[in-house]
């Protein structure tokens, strides 16, 4: 108790020392009203009117893509990281996968209301919509591939809510298809970042050689895929009931 | 004059939230309330970096380029790109992040019925279960 005083009153003092920097000493040079140089050079050699620069108006995603796309690969890559680490931290031997699923057989056929069910598909089929032209218009508008795939996940925790996982399930939509989609997701990100080096013998992720916007339209396609489906792999797994994960895993650590 | 004072309170409030978030993580002991203040932390960070990029003109653009504009009218107008584009990778990392956290702290109750620190640390040091 008496640690934690010590930590607020710290805090606290921190805090005052922090106001006191901002507003008076204006350290962050928020209140000069500046443009800095970088974001000078960005905003000046983005457009799509001087030569062979991003083929996008729209200045975030040419840098995202085009001036840092190496690091948005890699962000991609940490993504895959994230969700192959949740699966290896969830993964079943083969015995365990079939006892669960055995188990899961005999769960009864729950799901919401008629009410709840009609109102989950039209707000879904409206999510769905939205998530796509937030992805589809990720080159020329505020959004992009990871924007419209965030938006499309809280539309399967939806139907997960509604819907309960076995349904799903049963219409489809299985751990492997939802690997497989993410799998082709990530195949057209590598394909367009390589592609410029064999056709036009540029580098490496030097997509403003593709005719047009194809490159940062692929590459949106691409990154609103895998998101989507990584998300949804994620979902799938911990939607695994809990007194089912119970009853395998513990029998096996006592 | 409003909107800097505006902006001056917007900054000093988020520099509270990212200590609140702090404090959050070092002085609970429930995981998911750690995860929490975590995210409270970051959002209050990315928030202050879009701030720091946000200019003080009126009227003040989003960074897209428009045909009927020169440069040097876009260059006047418009907001800094560059917080802009590290926040979507922040966010993104973010979001990694928190996938992990949330399937380590769902597999460890799983194991072994708990997520509270104290008592992961006992049961991870063998004095327990």
């Amino acid at each position: 108790m008496k640690r934690d005083v010590y930590v607020a009153v710290s805090f606290l003092l921190a805090f005052l020392v922090i106001s006191y920097a901002v507003t008076v000493k204006d350290v962050l040079g928020i209140a000069q009203n500046p443009l800095r140089p970088l974001g000078e050079f960005y905003l000046s050699h983005a457009f799509a009117h001087e030569g062979p620069t991003s083929h996008s108006p729209e200045v975030v995603t040419a840098i995202v893509w085009n001036y840092r796309g190496f690091d948005t690969l890699f962000e991609t890559f940490v993504f895959f990281l994230a969700i192959m680490g949740a699966l290896s931290v969830l993964r079943l031997t083969k015995e365990q996968e079939k006892e669960v699923r055995e188990l899961e057989a005999r769960e009864p056929h729950r799901q919401m209301d008629l009410i709840v069910r009609a109102t989950v598909k039209l707000v879904v089929i409206m999510i769905v919509s939205i998530s796509a032209s937030i992805a589809l218009h990720g080159h020329l508008t505020p959004g992009g591939g990871f924007q419209g795939g965030s938006a499309m996940a809280v539309a399967s925790l939806l139907l997960f809510a509604a819907f309960s996982k076995f349904t799903l399930e049963r219409k489809g939509l299985t751990l492997r298809h939802t690997v497989s989609a993410y799998a082709l997701g990530l195949a057209l990100i590598l394909t367009t970042v390589i592609v410029p080096v064999f056709l036009y013998g540029g580098k490496v992720l030097e997509i403003n050689l593709l005719p047009e916007e194809i490159g940062l339209f692929n590459l949106d396609v691409g990154e609103y895929t895998a998101v989507t489906f990584g998300f949804l792999t994620v979902f799938l797994v911990l939607g695994v009931s809990e007194w089912i994960f119970k009853n395998v895993l513990r029998r096996e650590v006592q | 004059m409003i909107a800097s004072f505006l902006i001056f309170y917007i900054t000093i409030t988020l520099f509270a939230m990212t200590l609140l978030g702090v404090y959050g993580v070092a002085t609970r002991s429930n995981l998911i309330k750690k995860i929490i203040m975590l995210n409270v932390m970051g959002d209050a960070i990315n928030m202050l970096f879009i701030l720091i990029g946000y200019r003080l003109v009126y009227p003040v653009f989003p960074p897209i380029y428009e045909k009927h504009l020169t440069v040097e009218e876009f260059l006047s107008r418009a907001v800094d790109p560059v917080p802009q584009a590290l926040v979507l990778t922040a966010v993104v990392i973010g979001m990694a992040m928190n996938i992990l956290l949330a399937t380590y702290a769902i597999q460890f109750y799983r194991l072994h019925g708990t997520i509270d620190a104290r008592d992961m640390a006992e049961i991870m040091r063998g004095e327990r279960e």
